[in-house]
């Protein structure tokens, strides 16, 4: 017995430490898509701290684990039984107040601080439509009353905050720019809100992160129904605004 | 746990087992209620939900207020039918349950007639809350006038005679009628009294 | 040529095809004497369904052996024997067990061979074998036939044959309602796969509306009425195993002396007979407005897609629990007996059950934190879905514990059992990042989502079904599996599992959503990966066909005990006596005698029980 809890002991510090590891120097740079939006940050902070929580509870269930496996084999039924331990004990009651206590620290941190966070009421500097139909976006900008649709381009410009207003005239969609994170699905009849502060520059050609993907299944186009986006710095955005202004008066 | 001792007694058939028995279907029948009672409690909430508080200005409050009545009032002869059958009063007891489903077939009517007088379609949001909620109530009462019909016709055949234990299977009906008369009570309030 | 006329399949179908005409045909004459026309063929195959469902089920055996009493008349006394039970109605309910596992497991490779053609679909970007349209039928396909696997082949197969026994009962409380019940089974397979047929439906396992209401094809109906026909064998069920475990306990069965596997059925029986409701009704609400024009969710009319979620919700989160709750009840069961020691901290494990079951009804709405649903909800659903993870835990707890000091015997079933550990504490840390609103506004709707479900139902539940299929299949069928061919089964998997979805956390969090048949070229080369690992998982199962039907036909003769397990399935012969006991018997003791308890693993003489005392 105390030599399977030392040896216990060592397996857990060992895959803490190395699943700590992975985590802290190939995940955090690995995993995420590009980060184009101030909003990011808080979602993988977010994912990086469930990830760091996640090692030592992963690590006792692999330890325990281990150390069965290789020091308590058995060739048959017939070679004696195992200890009667019935965990009748102090043990399950420590296991209950760790895991009450460690769920209580999920909670509160990355959770509901991190929803507070993004919750935040922010000024908007840009508002922005987005209407969803089978199997296509709209992207309205209502103070220059231009208009993208479909295969053109989503144009935002950089460091500023973007409300979007999401909305359908059909069925379900939901409007996401992996870059940006936030995911929000457009209801007929309803307007939900994101806001978006990209703080990037990036297009679609060279990152498939920037693409405004339609995420709510809406039946045969629901894979295509995606608008390439590109965020430009504020004077470029403005210059773009203006041409487009004047393509929609030409017509 | 493979620690046996002498074989318990002998199980098959003592009256203590039809007791057990009885106990079961009851049970049963119970958890059928909750189950099925989930239905009509998220129709109702569906109703709030969808319209909230406001009645459509134009169901019949005079017809409403019959249906209802015809429907109380069946649940207590189905009790008085039941009381009669396990006191071996089977001619009383048919009288009663035929009482019942008399009164169950003219709910029923009610129900159609309201039906086919409403001001409303079906498509608009008061008539969705209301064609369904009265719909899938009443395919309930169906089902109960249904199996009234058969404990009368099986009371008819002798099954019950003696009472007690026997008539449980009317009870079972009988308890059945009784929850679908207590959903009325819900749902008579959330269709025609809200304002 | 009569036998073969008589057969009760065959009257069933005849009966069924009777009662679709006849309903169809009431219908089409109301509509003809109402102006309209007399076939319409969303509502003519609703109703015309409703009757050939009665119809099936009064000519497979429901009306011989059970509606003639209600009218009256002398029930018909069973008649057929042997192999012909399995396509009759019986009441035995280890008849009834094998039909559930049978009937779930093959269909339960067909939904994995579409699972196959999916990865041969997503293999490249770009159109390989399937239009959009096929892929929506296939994946939707998959993703219903899979959830009513995961619900019912461990609570139906394994339950129907093991509680009873384990409980020390001759048959669950009611046997025909349960013989009934598995008889809607066949119907909602036949129903589904007429729907793919008829060019599928668009809507995925879910049905959102108004897609699913206002949109999509003829099939969308036929999802339906398969959904709520299955919803009833859920309720049915879960009635009969509630009130069996309650009744039907042999005397001295306390409930603190029930194994294990016993409190996971009784829990997800909890659950089923409850919830299930909510699906019928979220489902019937979507029929509605599609045949009789209700404006459930027609938002014009007061209605709107979000009650949708939430009712459908309301039952299909418990719905999980549904599955992993045998699932760990069996995986336990197992780890306890092949590791030879008592099950650890007994109470708290069958306690942390009831605990999921009582949390799993109040935090549905983890589905919607991108719904658009009221704000002020996100922050309650999201403190009590991650409440879940400290029950949960202390199952984990019970399997550690139990393996702690043990005598690991590394057959197949106890394999399985071990990799249901690491896998579920996989699926399970991931929910808790999809029940983190912040990570889950990105990874919602992406495959980190399909990653973790796959994690817990096919890492959790099916590997525990895989454990249990091993476990019990000498009890079963009086026969044993061949070891090494089961054991280059669960290595196949267990690595083909791991390589398949492990890369799908990873292609998710980068940007690749699910439901899709198309996917930007940047996503290909992990798709490549996953689709060659799923071929090599999928490559597993042959082996376990190959195992389990010679092993069936000409394997070796099993003991009544060949584990030495201590439960009183285990005390019986295998396969169990028609009536399981001879003699009721009488329990003195916990079910796990291990290690100097009470006493166990007595040799067996002529399938009589043990009755030495320990
Ligand atoms: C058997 C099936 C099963 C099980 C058991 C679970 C278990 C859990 N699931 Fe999962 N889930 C699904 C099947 C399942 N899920 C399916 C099918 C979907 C997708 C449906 C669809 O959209 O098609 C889904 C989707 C899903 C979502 C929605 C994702 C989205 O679409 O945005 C969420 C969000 O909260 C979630 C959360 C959880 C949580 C918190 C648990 C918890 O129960 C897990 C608890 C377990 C642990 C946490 C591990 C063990 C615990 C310890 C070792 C103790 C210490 C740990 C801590 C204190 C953290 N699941
Ligand atoms: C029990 C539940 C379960 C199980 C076991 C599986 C098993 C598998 N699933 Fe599935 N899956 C779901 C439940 C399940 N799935 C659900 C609910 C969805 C969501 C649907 C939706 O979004 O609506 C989904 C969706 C889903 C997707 C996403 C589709 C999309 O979003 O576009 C993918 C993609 O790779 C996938 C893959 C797989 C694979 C590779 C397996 C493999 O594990 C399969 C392995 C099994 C086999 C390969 C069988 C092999 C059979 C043979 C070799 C033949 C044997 C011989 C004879 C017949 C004689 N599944
Ligand atoms: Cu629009 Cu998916
Ligand atoms: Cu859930």
């Amino acid at each position: 017995m105390r030599r399977d809890f030392t040896l216990f002991t060592i397996v857990w510090a060992l895959v803490t430490a190395a699943s700590l590891a992975v985590a802290y120097f190939i995940l955090r740079d690995m995993s995420f898509p590009t980060h184009g939006a101030e909003e990011a940050s808080v979602i993988d902070d977010a994912f990086m701290a469930l990830t760091y929580l996640a090692c030592p509870v992963f690590g006792i269930v692999i330890a325990a684990m281990v150390v069965a496996l290789l020091k308590h084999r058995s060739s048959g039924p017939n070679n004696g039984d195992g200890e009667r331990i019935l965990g009748t004990g102090s043990l399950p009651v420590v296991w209950f107040g760790v895991s009450s206590l460690l769920c209580a620290i999920v909670i509160i941190y990355p959770g509901l601080t991190g929803l507070f966070e993004l919750r935040d009421h922010k000024d908007p500097d840009l508002r922005i439509v987005a209407t969803a139909q089978m199997w296509a976006w709209t992207v309205e900008y209502p103070d220059s009353k231009v208009k993208v649709f479909g295969a053109q381009e989503l144009v935002l410009p950089k460091d500023e905050t973007v409300e979007v207003d999401i909305t359908s005239i059909d069925i379900l969609h939901s409007f996401w720019v992996p870059a940006f994170r936030q995911k929000m699905d457009a209801v007929p009849g309803q307007i939900n809100k994101i806001y978006i502060t990209p703080d990037r520059v990036g297009d679609r050609e060279s990152d498939a992160a920037y693409r405004l993907q339609c995420a709510e299944l809406c039946g045969l186009g629901h894979a295509i129904m995606t608008m390439p986006v590109r965020v430009v710095e504020k004077a470029e955005f403005d210059a773009w605004l203006k041409q487009q202004q004047s393509v929609t008066e030409a017509k | 746990m493979a620690a046996f001792t002498e074989a318990a007694h002998a199980v098959a058939h003592e009256p203590h087992d039809e007791v057990k028995h009885v106990r079961m279907n009851r049970l049963g029948l119970w958890l059928f209620f909750a189950s099925d009672g989930l239905v009509f409690a998220l129709l109702l909430s569906a109703r709030f939900y969808m319209n909230g508080t406001d009645t459509a200005p134009d169901v019949k409050q005079w017809l409403g207020l019959i249906i209802t009545s015809v429907l109380l009032i069946s649940s207590y002869t189905a009790y008085r039918g039941e009381t009669a059958l396990h006191h071996g009063n089977v001619a009383h007891g048919r009288l009663m349950l035929m009482l019942t489903i008399l009164l169950g077939v003219g709910f029923f009517a009610g129900v159609v007639m309201e039906w086919s007088i409403a001001e409303f379609t079906v498509s608009e949001g008061y008539g969705t809350s209301f064609f369904s909620m009265t719909g899938m109530h009443a395919a309930h009462v169906a089902s109960g006038v249904l199996l009234l019909f058969l404990a009368w016709r099986k009371a008819g055949k002798g099954y019950y005679d003696g009472g007690g234990l026997k008539a449980y299977g009317v009870s079972g009906v009988v308890m059945y009628w009784h929850f679908v008369d207590v959903v009325w009570v819900f749902f008579y309030p959330a269709l025609y009294l809200i304002k | 040529m009569t036998r073969v006329v008589r057969a009760p399949i065959v009257v069933g179908l005849v009966l069924a095809i009777i009662g679709f005409a006849f309903g169809a045909g009431v219908l089409g004459a109301i509509r003809t004497a109402r102006g309209q026309s007399f076939w319409e063929i969303e509502v003519g195959m609703s109703v015309g369904y409703v009757f050939a469902l009665i119809g099936w089920l009064a000519g497979v055996g429901g009306w011989q052996h059970w509606g003639r009493e209600w009218f009256g008349l002398e029930a018909k006394p069973y008649t057929l024997t042997g192999w012909k039970r399995y396509f009759g109605f019986s009441p035995d309910h280890k008849v009834i067990g094998i039909q559930y596992a049978v009937t779930f497991i093959v269909v339960f490779l067909l939904s994995g061979l579409t699972a196959m053609l999916i990865r041969v679909e997503l293999m490249r970007d770009g159109k390989q074998i399937f239009t959009p349209d096929q892929y929506n039928a296939a994946m939707g396909f998959h993703g219903i036939t899979m959830v009513a696997v995961a619900v019912a082949v461990l609570l139906g197969g394994f339950g129907n044959f093991i509680v009873p026994l384990m409980i020390g009962a001759r048959d669950m409380a009611f046997p025909r309602l349960n013989a009934l019940t598995y008889w809607f089974v066949p119907p909602v397979a036949v129903l589904l796969i007429i729907a793919v047929l008829m060019g599928g439906w668009e809507s995925g396992w879910t049905a959102y509306p108004p897609l699913s209401s206002l949109h999509t094809k003829h099939g969308q109906v036929l999802f339906n009425l398969a959904v709520i026909t299955f919803g009833l064998v859920s309720i049915l069920g879960g009635i009969n195993f509630l009130v069996t475990i309650i009744y039907e306990r042999a005397p001295g069965m306390t409930w603190s002396r029930l194994p294990i596997f016993v409190w996971g059925a009784f829990a997800a029986s909890l659950i089923s007979f409850f919830f299930t409701q909510a699906l019928a009704a979220a489902l019937l609400m979507v029929l509605l407005d599609r045949i009789a024009g209700t404006s459930f969710f027609r938002q014009a009319e007061g209605g709107s897609p979000v009650l949708y979620e939430h009712v459908f919700w309301f039952y299909s989160h418990p719905a999980v629990y549904v599955m992993v709750l045998p699932g760990f009840g069996a995986a336990l069961e197992i780890l306890s007996h092949l590791s030879r020691k008592p099950l650890f901290a007994y109470r708290w494990v069958a306690g942390a059950m009831i605990g999921i079951v009582m949390l799993s009804g109040i935090v549905w709405a983890h589905h919607l934190f991108t719904s658009g649903m009221a704000p002020y909800l996100h922050a309650p659903f999201l403190v009590l879905t991650e409440m879940i993870s400290i029950p949960t835990g202390l199952i984990f707890l019970g399997a550690i514990g139990t393996i702690w000091a043990g005598k690991l015997w590394l057959q197949t079933p106890m394999l399985f059992a071990l990799a249901f550990i690491f896998n579920f504490l996989m699926g399970g840390v991931t929910g808790i990042y999809l029940a983190d609103v912040p990570t889950d506004l990105h990874l919602q709707d992406t495959y980190f989502v399909v990653a973790h479900f796959h994690y817990t139902i096919v890492g959790g539940e099916i590997f525990a079904l895989f454990a249990a299929i091993y476990f019990w299949f000498p009890k079963f069928t009086g026969r044993m599996y061949n070891e090494t061919l089961g054991k280059i089964h669960f290595w196949l998997m267990f690595i083909g599992f791991q390589l398949t979805f492990i890369p799908m956390f990873r292609v998710g969090i980068q940007g690749m959503n699910r439901r899709i048949a198309d996917y930007p070229h940047e996503y290909a080369g992990y798709n490549t990966f996953i689709s060659l690992a799923a071929f090599l998982l999928g490559s597993s199962f042959l082996f376990f066909v190959w195992n389990m039907a010679s092993a069936w036909l000409k394997g070796r003769v099993a003991e009544p005990n060949p584990w030495r397990a201590s439960t009183l399935e285990w005390q019986v012969s295998s396969p169990p006596p028609e009536h399981n006991f001879d003699e009721i018997p009488v329990i003195t003791d916990t079910p796990y005698g291990y290690g100097g308890g009470p006493a166990h693993h007595r040799p067996f003489a002529g399938g009589a029980l043990a009755t030495e005392e320990g």
